[in-house]
């Protein structure tokens, strides 16, 4: 079975785009297909490490996004997008690939389907 | 006058609320993603006083020294005394 | 000084952080004695349906009931 690429531009916690993205994912490699997690724009925020729901009754969505890592879900990160919202390498969730804008191209072309969050 | 927004610096609507803000001469608090105005270098030449939200800096990851010095951290506590001591509150942008 | 805050709620209870913020901000007025009216508009009127089950995301049902009985007015 085909590839799904799942594009996510939206940072987390504002709206329920995040999480939406990392909870299909889990999804989708549970049931054993495979998925490429996009992140671009303000979504890579949702790779920056340190985030603390304390507080808030928000599920944890950089714990989610390690937890989808380690299930199978093959995470990327636009390099432009990252370097716009001033982060680092080292900023950025073990485990997530930084790819340029061609590399993403290729991923989407190969995906046999694209869901957009 | 205090203006508060919850909209990222790159949103019509973050930029909106800011500007507005900065036109009336009046202080700014940010809330849910508008906290990433509060990094280095996003409100350059703004004069008044400005607020950022504890728990919605935290909850996403954003680290206290990425933090413009002249922001003030607070909680809801100090958003709801602001609030209340403001004569006028506009948002949330 | 008593003061009166209104707040208004026009969003769906699980797309957008504004359920939180608007929870967060009801309960710290009520906390400090000041009067809070909550007016909910559109979709915002979902915030208030019963039988909700969300999970890993406050629930706009349970978190609203507490402050109604701590004194938050709600109009829909």
């Amino acid at each position: 079975m085909g590839t799904i690429a799942m594009i996510l531009r939206r940072s987390p916690y504002g709206d329920i785009n995040a999480a939406e993205a990392v909870r299909h994912a889990m999804g989708g490699v549970a049931d054993e297909l495979s998925i490429d997690l996009i992140l671009v724009d303000s979504g890579v925020l949702l790779a920056k490490k340190g985030q603390d729901d304390s507080g808030t009754g928000y599920t944890n969505l950089e714990s989610a996004l390690k937890d989808s890592i380690d299930m199978g879900v093959e995470v990327y990160a636009d390099k432009l997008s990252v370097r716009e919202q001033d982060m680092e390498t080292a900023d950025i969730v073990d485990g997530v690939k930084i790819v340029n804008g061609a590399e993403i191209a290729e991923l989407i072309k190969e995906a046999k389907t694209t869901m957009i969050f | 006058m205090l203006v508060i927004v919850k909209n990222s610096p790159g949103t019509s609507d973050g930029k909106r609320g800011v500007k507005l803000a900065r036109d009336m001469a009046a202080d700014l608090c940010f809330v849910q993603n508008g906290v990433y105005f509060g990094q280095r270098e996003r409100l350059e030449g703004f004069c008044g006083s400005a607020y950022i939200l504890d728990e919605d800096v935290r909850l996403r990851g954003i680290r206290g020294e990425d933090i413009e010095k002249g922001i003030k951290t607070i909680d809801y506590d100090g958003l709801v005394d602001l609030m209340a001591n403001e004569d006028k509150v506009i948002g949330i942008f | 000084m008593t003061k009166t805050f209104t707040l208004f709620l026009s969003t769906s209870p699980y797309s957008y952080e504004n359920t939180l913020t608007t929870i967060k901000i009801a309960e710290s007025v009520l906390n400090k004695g000041h009067v809070v009216n909550l007016i909910a508009s559109g979709d915002g009127v979902y915030c208030f349906l019963k039988g909700q089950k969300a999970k890993g995301i406050p629930n706009a049902e349970e978190r609203f009931s507490e402050l109604i009985q701590k004194g938050l007015r709600v109009y829909l």
